[in-house]
Formats: structure tokens, C-alpha cells, sequence
């Protein structure tokens, strides 16, 4: 037993003397048992045991030089596991020992993996659950027969800086009949309804009253019944309506037998002729199409409040139509030229039109997610880079002691595959994380955005490019470590080629790096600065304690227009007596929305011709709508209840009506002729006595300050109010002001009670929720972005901060010669953070230039903001240049701490 | 020393088969293995320790061999290896490839098969 031990003692001296390092057990054993019999043999030969001993030893000296090359990595017996090692053919076996290997590797560096997992699996992630989104909302078709020949008309005026206003149905079917350009049209409008039918409750349903040709045109038909009859008139006094599929199923059970039965509404009694499929939403969550009852040319040219979609005949592109419909325009614009001057209607793509505002921002969101993802990438290659680098001695000893090329790439190989298998996991729960996240934080207008899933092939796509990142930077540096003369590594790693080029590539990549989080800094700071300037754009009024609510009188119920005002009037009064309300009034349109606009003209003034007419949006308002608000008055006095149809015509102005039609003048008591008897079945001027009454002189009472009376950044309009009591309209915005909402909702409610249970309040909510909500897709893109910026400028951090540590590590001979030879500490540290920064200045300066290429796409979701915003260009370079200066203290702190004598041992 | 350079040239070559050839009709463990060749080669065929086993090592991974590990009581347990299918397969072919070397060299230059 004694000689066991000595001979076992024997080979593994010999074995590491030799540099041959750990032979396997085994390998011990047997070379053990062999010197054994040598010496076993030589004794029965009659030699001493010195001379034995002597024999045996010699054996082993003889080919001690060799013993490396004694295949090593087996540990265990080998009957119990066949021995597998690489064959000189190249044959791949032996793999779960070199995966248990490279995992070792990783558990040994652990926050490495971690950040290159999380980097990589964020990456993939995020762009896959972004791409997924637009390829739902933007890219897939819409569900409609040929939708790329579908268009949506608008109106635009450019001199009154109206970009996209809805038609006049005079108008509308003068469009339509363009036939050269549109194969069919259809047109609606949007009624408010009430559904009141006997046992059960009275509900608001989202309705448009549409040309009977809306579903054919579209492609669409009803899973369930007629429909509206095919080839049918454009419209007709036969009241028929269609149904969606959700109010089926929750007000009718999905009752199949509904088809035929009437339905109430408020301005009569309807036939169900159809339900429309389940998902189909046009023009958007509409629950209720009624067919068109009356004819839209007996309408004014003055009143836009048509929507319109037409089909494009074959072979016509939308900006053939478009100029189809500027000469129609024109031409209109000639024979009525105060309604049409400077009209012109305009065709959209019906998918650009549906995506809005979210088309540019989905774009942008594209991108930014590009260059998430382009950045994480380059991380993780820089990552490997660096260690590949630093590893590079590693290989190269292990080159010398007889490990083929083919096994250490073999090795390199596997590592980058379990980080890259790491990476793709975390990606593909990162992705189906992050879309659910993202449909549940997106408004819910976003067309088709419920319907996104995670697309399998877009996930296979991103988890590709982040594989192949992983094993391509993970690999390369395998294969030039590999071929790099080993001696030459030996000597020393930081004079290898391999070296020099590893920081080569290493400084583009941080480089990249910074560029790309540079600009996507810049985006999302523009977007902070268009966004703050959309919430603080001026509105007019003071939205603190408001509440808003609007109301829909039934036609059959109150069909007099004085029985509609009177309602109101009794509505108010008990509104105002309720517990916590100080202030409440009405209005047809609040702040935001525009009002009617029609021409007017100044009373006692020539005529002007009819092109040059003022164009006035008309709004009515009660007594106590502008307290609510606390609009300021101006001059004069606000409209009072006693402004009844029986007093005499008043109206109140805004500052810009005063200023733009008399200017310098005094503008209380002058007189405004009004044209506007009535508009559509919504609302009644009760001033025009009789219907052979063309124009009215209203006199203004008074001048309030302005309230932005249009979608936020659109410029102020001459707006006119009139009383409620004196131009009544069925639909209106109640608005009440206290110190507790909550309270105030109950106190509208119990009044609303008091007056007609009947009549459905809808869309209660407080007036800064309605503001918050007018900038909620650009304040949503914005958090998207500034997500992504703070991820892309952590991962340049990172980049930087790696690139540094890893370079001091490098150089510590020369820093150490450089202390040696008495260089202060603090200039060696200035050294690697100048190293650091000037890579980062480098980034920064490139990202700048991006940003402004890619500025065309940014300018689209930007508000009263340049794309050279200085503020947020300099803002995005000192965050970045912040960051990368946190990332060099540690780096250069090292540096200064080298030890002279620490660093010279090295070489 | 023209025939001692031939010789080494052909050890090399030659070493597989010759291992091949050893344990073809019965498991042998390193060191009888060794003996055997110089015993059947006359002492001019011999092994360094490390090449032995490489080439052991060697002939296992590419599963020509397979070596057993067999412990016996009070000896110290020593690795047995047999030839395989697959060896037996490489040993015909080897044999053949040698005789046809052997019978070519012989006519051109002379050499007789010994």
C-alpha cells in the first residue's frame, strides 16, 4: 500500500513539473500500476530495489515531455462512461462535458452572464413586442374587400389652419358624384342616441346614421340577417338599423330572433335588419349603424359634420383623387363661394387615416426599438469582446498543453451558445411580458391593437439576431485567439494581434453604442419637450373641480325645440341647488371641440362678398357655463337666463372675434347677422321666427377671454355663443364646478332624477381627465421612448464602463511603468477617463447627426417643437456625457491604484 | 542508421495496428500490452509511457478499444481493453493496406516480407 501511494506521488509530480497540470485518476492509476510492474519486474529480475525503483522512474522521465499529451479531461472510471474526447476527424462528442465546463464558466462570472442575458433578453423582447404591434395595427390589411382602394375624405382650410375637418353632406355628395375618380362613397354622421325600450334600462350607444351603401362598399356583411338592402337608395324614410354583435350579445342575449323586431331610439322606432360580425368596428366602436333617412343635399355647405369613406375606381391612386377633388372643390368654391371658399376636400388611405396620430408614433417606436435592440446587441458583443480578449492567455495555455483549435472554438462555441440560449429564453418571456404590458397601457383606440399577439416569426427573428450575436462575437474571438501563434500569447496577451484588434473593435462598438442611445435621447427628450408644451398649451378656462357630462333629449319625447330649451332650464336650476356644486352651466361644445362654424356678417357694415365672409364657430352656452370655467369677461356682461326666446337676440364673443372684426373699436353693442337657422335635426335658432326668416342681427353683450375651442395645437378661432334659451340644441355638455367631483357627480345624477329618470347621462368625467386624456397617445409614446432611452443609455453606460475596465486591466504594465517613472496617479486616472469620455464625445456627436436625419420621421408626432430643439439635444449629451463619466470613475480609480511593483510582475 | 529512420517512420504509423493486433484475442492491461510489443517486435518497436497511453486513450475514443477496469483483491485494479467490432473492422483493413505496402515496397526496392 505504501508503494501504491509513492508511485500515484511520482506521476503527479511528474505530471505538473511537466506542466501537464491534473491527469485524470484514472490516467494516474494506470500510469501508477505501470511504473509498479516495472519496478515488479525488475525485482523478480533480480535488480536491487534502488535499481528497480531507479527503472521504473526512468520510464517515466523518459516520457515525461509527452505526458500532455495524454488526453486528460476524463475523470471518471471508464467502464462506468465510454470515453469521449474530441478525434482527430473532428467528430463533436464529449459535448456535456464541455457544457458543463462553459457553465461553469458563466457561474464563475456571474454578474457578466446577468447583464448579457437581461441585455440580450430585453433587447429581443422589447423589439419583438413592439414589432408585433405594428405589424398588427400598421402592416396587416384591413378586414375589408380590397382596403387599399379605400380613401376617407376630409375638408381642409388652409386659411382658416383647419387641416382636417369633417364634410358638409352638400358637399359630400358632390364628391360622390365624381365617378371618374371614386367608384361608390358613403357618408354618416354621428347622432347622439339613446336606446329606450320598454323593460329594459335606457342606455348611450356609440351610432352613425349612414348611407345605405356603408357595408357594401366596404366589403362586409352581417353574420345575422339582411342587412341593409343591397343596390338599395342612398337613403330613406323606411327606418331600418343595424346592429353590432356586442350590443346583441349584451342587450339581446344574442337572440337570433332579435332580427325584425324594433328598436327605440330617440328619434323614432328602427327594424333590426342585421348584426354586423364580432370585431368589426366602423368607423370605430360604433354599436348601433342607422340607415340614412334624409336626403344630405337638402343641407347646408356650411355645416361640416359628415364623415365619408369612398372606394377609388381600379387603377386610380389616391393622388389622382386628390386632384379629381381639388377641381371639384374649386369648382364649388366658385358657385358658393361663402360656404366654399378655401375649402378643399382631401382623400386619405383608409388605414393611414384609422392609425392617426399612432402611425407616426408606431413608426417612431419602431425605430427607437431598432436601435434598442441594435444596442444591446452591440453590448453583448462588446461584453464578449472584452472577455474573449481577457481570456485570451487563458486559450492560449491551453493551446500549448495540447488542446486542439477545433476543441477551444468547440469550447468558445458552447459558452456562446448557453448565453445565447440564456438570452433567447429571457427574450420570449421578456416579449410576451412586455406585449401584454403594452396592450394593457395603450388607449384603447388603438385600431386593431387587441387583436396583437406575439408573432412567432417576428420572435424567431429578433431571438436570431440575438443568437447570432452572442455566437458570432462570442466565436470570432475564439477563432483568432485559436489561430494566433500560442507562443506568441504566452509571452504576452497585450501585445497580440489579437489584442490590438479586440480594442479596436471594442472602441467602434462603444462608439456605435453611444451614437445610437444618443439618439434616441434626443427623440424621446424632443418628445418631453413637445409633450410639456401640449400640456401646458393655453385652454382658456380652469379645469380644477369640473366635471362634465353630457346629455341626449329623446326627439319623441321632447319634440318642440321650447320644450327642449325649457328642460335644460329646469335641469340647471336643480343642478345649482344641489350640495357641493358652486357653479354649473351648458354647452354644445367645451373646450377642445370645435363648434359650428358658419358665416357671419357685421351688421351695418357692406355686405362683403360671400368668399370673404367671417367664418364664426358657433357654440351655444347657458347662463353660468363660463363662471364654471372661470373664463374672464372682457367687457359687458356673460349671458344670463333671462336670455330667453322672447328677449331680445344677444350673443357673447371671444377676445379673437373682437380683435379680428373690430379692431380698435369698442365691440359691446355691436350687432352680428347670423344666417344659422338651424343645424341639422340637432339644433334650433328660435330667433329666426318663422322658416322665411334668413338672417338674424344678434347684439353682443359681451367679450370673454379665449377658450381653445379646437384639438390642442391648432390656432385660435372667432368664436360666438349664443344662449342656450335662444338657440336650443338636444344634445349638451353639462358642466359643474365644486370641491369634491365625487360629490358633484352624485349632485347632477340626483337633479338629472329629480327632472326625467329617463334621459341617459354618459361620458361623466372630470375636466382634467378630458385633458389629460386629448394628450394621452403622445404622453404614452413618450414614456415608450424615454423607457427606451434610459435602457439604451444604461446599455451605452455599460459599454463604456466595460471598454474602460477592461482596458486599465490591460495596460496595467504600462501604468505601472508609467507610476514607476513617477507619473502622478491623478494624471493616470485622467488618462482613462479622457479615453472614456472622448469615446463618449465621439458617440454623442454622431448620435446629434442621426437624430436630425431621422428628424423627418420625428416631426410628424412633434408638437410646437423643432427637431433641433437644442435644449433636448444638449440635454440628451449631458445626460449621456453624466453617464459616461460615473462609468470611468471606477475604471480610472483602478488605474490610479496600480501598483508599480504589482504591475511590472505581470509582464 | 537509414534502416533505424525507416523503422521509426513505420513506428508511427504502425503503432495502432500493432495495438490493434495485441489485443485482438484477449483484453491486456498497459503494461503487458507494452511487454507484448516488444516482446512480438523484438525490441525494435517500444513505447514511451505517454505514447502508449495516448495512444490507447486515442484508439478508445475513436472506439476501436474499450478498456475495463478490473480490481482484484489485495492488487492494485488495472484497466483491461479489448479490441471492439469497429477495431476488428480497422484491423483488416489496416492488415490488408500493410501487406499491400509491404508486397509493393518488396518490388521496388527489394525489401522481402519477413
Amino acid at each position: 500500500m505504501e508503494s501504491q501511494r509513492n508511485w500515484k506521488a511520482l506521476v503527479v509530480r511528474q505530471a505538473q513539473a511537466t506542466g501537464a497540470g491534473d491527469l485524470p485518476r484514472h490516467t494516474i492509476d494506470e500510469l501508477a500500476a505501470h511504473l509498479e510492474d516495472i519496478y515488479a519486474d525488475a525485482l523478480k529480475a533480480g535488480r536491487t530495489e534502488a535499481d528497480a525503483y531507479r527503472a521504473a522512474e526512468a520510464a517515466l522521465l523518459e516520457s515525461a515531455a509527452a505526458l500532455p499529451t495524454v488526453p486528460r479531461p476524463r475523470t471518471r472510471r471508464p467502464d462506468a462512461r465510454p470515453p469521449q474526447e474530441i478525434a482527430a476527424g473532428g467528430r463533436i462528442t464529449g459535448i456535456g462535458g464541455d457544457l458543463r465546463f462553459a457553465w461553469r464558466q458563466w457561474k464563475r462570472s456571474p454578474s457578466f452572464a446577468a447583464v448579457a442575458i437581461l441585455t440580450l433578453g430585453l433587447g429581443a423582447g422589447a423589439a419583438t413586442a413592439i414589432f408585433s404591434i405594428v405589424d398588427t395595427v400598421l402592416l396587416r390589411p384591413l378586414p375589408f374587400r380590397e382596403p387599399d382602394r379605400l380613401v376617407t375624405i376630409w375638408e381642409t382650410n388652409a386659411e382658416k389652419g383647419l387641416p382636417r375637418e369633417r364634410l358638409s353632406p352638400v358637399n359630400f355628395m358632390d364628391y360622390r358624384a365624381t365617378q371618374s375618380a371614386f367608384s361608390d362613397a358613403a357618408a354618416w354622421w354621428r347622432p347622439e342616441i339613446n336606446l329606450a325600450e320598454p323593460r329594459l334600462e335606457p342606455i348611450r350607444v356609440s351610432t352613425i346614421e349612414t348611407s345605405a351603401n356603408l357595408f357594401d362598399l366596404l366589403g362586409v356583411s352581417t353574420q345575422l340577417g339582411p342587412g341593409f338592402p343591397q343596390q338599395g337608395p342612398f337613403n330613406s324614410r323606411d327606418l331600418i338599423a343595424v346592429i353590432s354583435d356586442r350590443l346583441w350579445r349584451q342587450r339581446y342575449s344574442a337572440d337570433p330572433s332579435v332580427i325584425g323586431k324594433p328598436i327605440e331610439v330617440n328619434n323614432g322606432s328602427y327594424t333590426i335588419a342585421g348584426v354586423m360580425p364580432p370585431r368589426f368596428n366602423f368607423p370605430d366602436d360604433v354599436d348601433l349603424w342607422l340607415r340614412l333617412s334624409w336626403d344630405y343635399t337638402l343641407h347646408s355647405r356650411g355645416a361640416h359634420f359628415t364623415e365619408a369613406v369612398a372606394r377609388l375606381q381600379p387603377g386610380i391612386t389616391v393622388e389622382q383623387a386628390a386632384r379629381e377633388l381639388e377641381q371639384v372643390s374649386a369648382r364649388l368654391a366658385g358657385q358658393a363661394p361663402s360656404t366654399n371658399g378655401g375649402w378643399i376636400a382631401r382623400p386619405i388611405p383608409l388605414l393611414d387615416d384609422m392609425l392617426g396620430y399612432y402611425r407616426p408614433a408606431l413608426i417612431v417606436l419602431l425605430a427607437a426599438v431598432g436601435l434598442v435592440l441594435l444596442t444591446a446587441c452591440l453590448n453583448v458583443a462588446g461584453l464578449l469582446l472584452a472577455r474573449a480578449t481577457a481570456r485570451a492567455r487563458e486559450m492560449a495555455v491551453r493551446a500549448a498543453l495540447g488542446a486542439s483549435r477545433a476543441r477551444l472554438v468547440r469550447q468558445m462555441l458552447l459558452e456562446s451558445l448557453l448565453l445565447a440560449g440564456a438570452g433567447t429564453a429571457a427574450g420570449a418571456v421578456a416579449a410576451i411580458a412586455l406585449l401584454k404590458g403594452a396592450i394593457a397601457l395603450l388607449p384603447a383606440s388603438v385600431p386593431r391593437l387587441a387583436q396583437t399577439t406575439v408573432d412567432v416569426r417576428l420572435l424567431v427573428f429578433a431571438l436570431a439576431v440575438v443568437a447570432s450575436t452572442a455566437l458570432v462575437f462570442g466565436l470570432v474571438p475564439a477563432l483568432v485567439t485559436a489561430s494566433a501563434r500560442a507562443s506568441e500569447a504566452l509571452k504576452d496577451s497585450t501585445r497580440t494581434s489579437t489584442g490590438v484588434r479586440g480594442h479596436r473593435i471594442s472602441r467602434v462598438l462603444v462608439v456605435a453604442e453611444v451614437a445610437l442611445a444618443c439618439a434616441v435621447l434626443v427623440a424621446s427628450a424632443l418628445l418631453v419637450r413637445s409633450v410639456t408644451r401640449m400640456m401646458n398649451a393655453p385652454t382658456g378656462i380652469i379645469a380644477d373641480g369640473v366635471v362634465t357630462a353630457t346629455l341626449q333629449l329623446e326627439n319623441a319625447k321632447y319634440p318642440a325645440w321650447a320644450n327642449v330649451e325649457q328642460f335644460y332650464a329646469l335641469m340647471l336650476e336643480a343642478v345649482r341647488r344641489q350640495p357641493g356644486i358652486e357653479a354649473a352651466g351648458l354647452s354644445t361644445a367645451i373646450v377642445l371641440q370645435p363648434g359650428w362654424r358658419i358665416p357671419v356678417a357685421v351688421d351695418g357694415r357692406p355686405a362683403p362678398r360671400p368668399e370673404e365672409a367671417p367664418i364664426v364657430q358657433h357654440v351655444s352656452v347657458s347662463s353660468g357655463y363660463f363662471e364654471t370655467f372661470r373664463v374672464r369677461l372682457l367687457d359687458g356682461r356673460l349671458l344670463q337666463d333671462s336670455d330667453t326666446a322672447t328677449a331680445e337676440p344677444v350673443i357673447v364673443v371671444n377676445e379673437t372675434l373682437a380683435k379680428r372684426l373690430f379692431p380698435g373699436e369698442s365691440t359691446v353693442g355691436k350687432r352680428l347677422i347670423s344666417t344659422a337657422q338651424q343645424i341639422g335635426p340637432l339644433g334650433r335658432n328660435l330667433m329666426f321666427t318663422s322658416r322665411e326668416v334668413q338672417s338674424v342681427p344678434f347684439r353682443i353683450v359681451g367679450v370673454v377671454s379665449d377658450v381653445h375651442q379646437a384639438p390642442i395645437g391648432q390656432a385660435a378661432e372667432p368664436v360666438l355663443y349664443h344662449s342656450q334659451r335662444q338657440f336650443p340644441f338636444r344634445a349638451m355638455t353639462v358642466v359643474a364646478r365644486g370641491q369634491d367631483t365625487a360629490t358633484v357627480v352624485t349632485g347632477i345624477r340626483q337633479a338629472l332624477r329629480g327632472i326625467d329618470s329617463a334621459v341617459a347621462l354618459s361620458n361623466v368625467r372630470t375636466m382634467e381627465e378630458r385633458l389629460i386624456t386629448a394628450t394621452a397617445a403622445p404622453r404614452l409614446l413618450t414614456g415608450v421612448l424615454v423607457t427606451f432611452a434610459v435602457l439604451t443609455g444604461l446599455l451605452a453606460a455599460i459599454g463604456v464602463y466595460g471598454l474602460l475596465a477592461w482596458t486599465v486591466n490591460e495596460r496595467r504594465r504600462e501604468l505601472a511603468i508609467r507610476l514607476a517613472l513617477g507619473a502622478q496617479p491623478l494624471a493616470v486616472a485622467r488618462l482613462v477617463a479622457v479615453h472614456g469620455l472622448a469615446l463618449t464625445a465621439g458617440g454623442i456627436l454622431l448620435g446629434l447627426g442621426g437624430a436630425q436625419l431621422a428628424g423627418g420621421l420625428l416631426q410628424d408626432v412633434l408638437f410646437q417643437t423643432r427637431t433641433t430643439d437644442v435644449l433636448a439635444m444638449s440635454g440628451a449629451a449631458a445626460l449621456l456625457i453624466g453617464a459616461a463619466v460615473l462609468a470611468c470613475i471606477a475604471p480610472a480609480r483602478r488605474a490610479a491604484r496600480v501598483a508599480p511593483v504589482e504591475g511590472m510582475r505581470e509582464c | 542508421m537509414q534502416s533505424r529512420r525507416a523503422i521509426d517512420e513505420a513506428k508511427k504509423g504502425s503503432a495502432e495496428v500493432v495495438i490493434l493486433a495485441i489485443v485482438e484475442r484477449e483484453a491486456q492491461h498497459g503494461y503487458q500490452i507494452s511487454k507484448l510489443i516488444e516482446l512480438r517486435t523484438g525490441g525494435s518497436l517500444t513505447f514511451t509511457l505517454a505514447s502508449l497511453y495516448a495512444t490507447l486513450y486515442r484508439l478508445e475514443d475513436r472506439g476501436w478499444i474499450k478498456g475495463r477496469w478490473v480490481e482484484k483483491a489485495g492488487q492494485r485494479r488495472r484497466c483491461y481493453y479489448r479490441i471492439t467490432e469497429a477495431g476488428r473492422k480497422v484491423l483488416a483493413e489496416q492488415r490488408e493496406d500493410w501487406s499491400r505496402f509491404v508486397a509493393a515496397l518488396g518490388q521496388v526496392a527489394g525489401v522481402k516480407y519477413a
